[in-house]
């Protein structure tokens, strides 16, 4: 037991925050809510030759094979740097190929993801935004070689400059077997498609993407036919857990920045960081972010042990939700009138955290996994215990 | 990172619980629940001789004092399966791991092994009448006198008085001197004389709350000191250093078991009573608010944990506190008491009856945590306080 990070660890860390530093200063998000793309192509390519999109991926696919908390570690940077770039929606889908993937699957996209030449997003969500299998209308029916797939997703990130998208489709009714769902890996070009940017609270690049007798080929079904829920939530609970790190980042470098503003800023003769209830309230920013953290952590680590970890990512998401929201909507509060001015660089970071705190799952949805957890399996629980029951 | 207990450590916790199955007998836990108010009963007593003998007391105390040189966590285990059934076992509050880091050869020697074998336990002394959250304003006197020192004045709510051997006293040695500046501790026997305890009653006493409730005391103390002559080798540290020895000994007791278990243990038995309680599929466990607020409470009971473990492996890593003590003080008791009242609402008018009544639920500790909980964030450090640390200490901001 020791739950800080490692020497290395924290060097992969400072690694990327000192180089997300130098090369994306918060001009290149506040730019990129502006861009066409959304992306700045040249930021990319550096964070290829890092090696950081493949960081997770196998060493026999280019990657570097390591576990997923490095690459979290890195994305919390990312989020701390707002760096604006499709860095989670590409590894998401690349690691579900890694995990459940065909060979063949996996050497098409494994190594392009890790040097940086594939960009990739993943599409689940639809009118109803709920994570649940229900909400999965999209069909995908069986033609020949091909599956036709029609219908509507929302949601779907950097899908405007994405070249593969992993999508959830109907392919059964639900059944006492499986929830009729299968995965595909569909290329953005493909007749039929067509997408519709939405506008966002965090100006990123979302889009309303619609499917029209688009035809995949067989070979591109990823795990197998009518058994996609399964994939799809591993790959919902690791889209989770590197948001959270995302919000970690963002969130402390928020407050971090509101602390040094109560420091210098002065009213009624001092600076507003001598008033007590400033200095509570940055004490409580801290005290909340620091917990998000260590849920975070827990969750990553039981993933990369290879032990049921879907309590843990919810639990560090609802606690994220709430709590780095009600951060970052201090340090709004303790900047006064000048966080809401456009020209200041506060809101940039307070939109993406709010926003992502309605991505991959809300409060409820989260404390809903863990009751039915807690509450609904039989068995004393305690804290602490090795694995909370899982429905 | 590594969040797991080691296999020696998931069977230490295993044996543990064997232990406390076998051992912790209700003749014993009746016997803990009136020790509040008297001292350690006989069979409490041999079990503890038991615990001793099993090397479970101390476990993380160098060995040539009676401990067993082993890890911080393995004592944490310990303390916390005992915590769970009301039993307090060794270790946290004891003062000892400030006599480790600023003791004499000699009392080191003393001490441990003494604490070790029960004989010797602690009360603490350093809240006065005028000097409580603001311990620094503290004016009990101890003035030199050749190899002695003499002590006069009082101390408030000091809760073992009537059943510690000694008293860890916080005292004045130097009034010129800046307020942090001239405070020495020491430790000094009960039995001297000079020193009279009067018992102060809580609002835990009639009927008397049950074991396991967050701030159960039933009885607490005001002690006086009327030209209380000691020898000047009680003193622990050097002198005009108490404050700094006494603010070791706090953060080092604010990272144990018991503390974390005040905050967490009504999140476990909320939740295990409406599992068992579901009223033929009628219960509070099918109301989904109140499916909600228990997920929530419970995801917050482990960042409880959590922290607990941060600064558990900040100190196994030799590490110093910053902030990270000072903050679980702040989150853990106000999540005690979010528990506590939630769970109020959840049982309605049932919440309410106390411990002597027939139909009280759980021996009506949910009850007497409401009397209790919100004393979590005020002792050892009030949260007010803390987050004055977080701030100042961790965040760098200046004072007011
Ligand atoms: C059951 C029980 C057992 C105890 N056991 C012991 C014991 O064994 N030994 C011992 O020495 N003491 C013990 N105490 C005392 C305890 O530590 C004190 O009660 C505590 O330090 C608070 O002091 P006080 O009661 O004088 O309150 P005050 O210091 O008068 O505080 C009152 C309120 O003012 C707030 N406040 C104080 N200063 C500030 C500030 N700067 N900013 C904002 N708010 C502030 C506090 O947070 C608190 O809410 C015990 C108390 C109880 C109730």
């Amino acid at each position: 037991m020791d739950v800080l990070p490692s020497e290395e660890e924290q060097m992969v860390k400072n690694l990327a925050r000192e180089f997300l530093e130098a090369e994306s200063p918060p001009r290149l998000a506040r730019d990129m809510e502006k861009d066409d793309q959304g992306y700045p192509p040249e930021l990319w390519n550096k964070m290829a030759q890092l090696g950081w999109f493949g960081m997770s991926i196998p060493e026999a696919y280019d990657g570097q094979g390591l576990p997923l908390t490095y690459l979290a570690l890195i994305l919390e940077e990312v989020g701390r740097s707002i760096a604006p770039v499709p860095f989670h929606s590409t590894v998401v889908p690349a690691l579900t190929i890694a995990s459940d993937g065909t060979e063949e699957q996996r050497q098409e996209v494994l190594p392009r993801v890790s040097q940086g030449s594939l960009i990739m997003t993943w599409a689940f969500q639809e009118q109803d935004p709920r994570l649940l299998p229900e909400a999965v209308q999209a069909q995908a029916v069986a033609d020949g070689d091909h599956y036709v797939i029609t219908g509507t997703k929302m949601f779907v990130d950097n899908f405007n400059v994405a070249e593969k998208c992993l999508v959830a489709c109907r392919t059964a009714p639900a059944s006492a077997d499986n929830q009729g769902i299968s995965m595909f890996l569909v290329n953005t070009n493909t007749p039929g498609i067509s997408h519709t940017p939405l506008v966002t609270l965090a100006k990123d690049k979302q889009s309303k993407v619609e499917f029209n007798q688009v035809r995949v080929p067989k070979a591109n079904l990823v795990g197998e036919l009518n058994q996609g829920w399964t994939v799809a939530q591993a790959m919902l609970d690791r889209a989770t857990v590197l948001l959270c790190a995302q919000m970690v980042g963002a969130a402390r470098k928020d407050i971090e920045m509101a602390i040094e503003y109560a420091k210098n800023r002065v009213a009624f003769g001092r600076p507003i960081g001598a008033f007590q209830s400033v200095q509570h309230m940055c004490a409580d920013m801290t005290i909340w972010v620091d917990g998000a953290q260590l849920l975070t952590y827990e969750a990553l680590w039981k993933m990369d042990e290879g032990l049921p970890a879907s309590i843990e990512v919810s639990q560090a998401k609802a606690f994220c939700n709430d709590k780095c929201q009600a951060a970052v909507r201090s340090s709004q509060v303790l900047h006064g009138g000048m966080g809401f001015m456009m020209e200041f660089d506060l809101h940039l970071w307070y939109r993406r955290v709010t926003a992502w705190t309605m991505r991959l799952g809300t409060s409820f949805e989260h404390r809903a996994r863990i009751s039915k957890a807690l509450i609904d399996q039989p068995g004393k629980v305690w804290l602490g215990m090795d694995q909370i029951p899982v429905a | 990172m590594d969040f797991a207990y080691t296999p020696e450590q998931q069977t230490l916790r295993e044996e543990v619980r064997q232990f406390i199955a076998e051992y912790v007998t209700p003749e014993i836990l009746a016997e803990v629940e009136e020790s509040g108010v008297r001292s350690r009963g006989p069979k409490t007593r041999e079990m503890y001789q038991k615990v001793a003998d099993r090397g479970w007391i101390g476990i993380s105390w160098p060995k040539e004092y009676g401990g067993q040189g082993g890890s911080r966590i393995d004592q944490y285990i310990v303390e916390e399966e005992f915590g769970r059934v009301g039993v307090e076992v060794g270790g946290a509050g004891s003062g000892a791991p400030a006599i480790l880091a600023a003791g004499t050869e000699e009392q080191k020697k003393y001490f441990l092994p003494g604490l070790i074998r029960g004989e010797i336990s602690f009360a603490l002394g350093f809240t006065e009448p005028q000097a409580g959250a603001d311990l620094a304003g503290l004016q009990c006197r101890a003035v030199r006198d050749g190899d002695e020192f003499v002590i006069n004045g009082q101390k408030m709510y000091t809760t073992r008085a009537h059943s510690g051997s000694h008293i860890y006293l916080m005292a004045r040695t130097d009034p010129e001197a800046p307020r942090h500046k001239g405070i020495s501790i020491f430790l000094v026997p009960m039995e001297t004389p000079g020193i009279t305890v009067r018992p102060l009653w809580t609002i835990q006493n009639d009927p008397p709350a049950p074991r396991r409730t967050t701030y159960g005391d039933r009885r607490t103390n005001e002690v006086f000191f009327e030209d209380v002559h000691i020898p000047a080798s009680c003193m622990l540290g050097e002198e005009n250093t108490g404050w700094y020895v006494g603010a070791l000994g706090l953060n080092l007791d604010r990272v144990g078991a018991s503390r974390y278990l005040l905050s967490v243990q009504r999140d476990e038995d909320i939740i295990n009573w409406v599992k068992e309680n579901d009223m033929g599929g009628y219960g509070p466990s099918q109301d989904p608010a109140v499916r909600d607020r228990l997920a929530e409470l419970w995801i917050e009971a482990q960042v409880c944990r959590l922290m607990t473990m941060r600064s558990m492996s900040l100190v196994e890593r030799g590490g110093t506190f910053t902030y990270e003590g000072s903050a679980e003080k702040v989150w853990a008791p106000e999540h005690g008491v979010k528990t506590t009242e939630t769970i109020a609402q959840i049982l309605g008018a049932y919440g309410q009856l106390l411990s002597s009544s027939e139909d009280n639920i759980e021996g009506g500790v949910f009850a007497h945590n409401l009397m209790g909980a919100f004393q979590s964030g005020i002792n050892h450090g009030s949260a007010q306080v803390m987050r004055d640390q977080v701030a100042r200490r961790g965040l760098g901001m200046p004072r007011g």
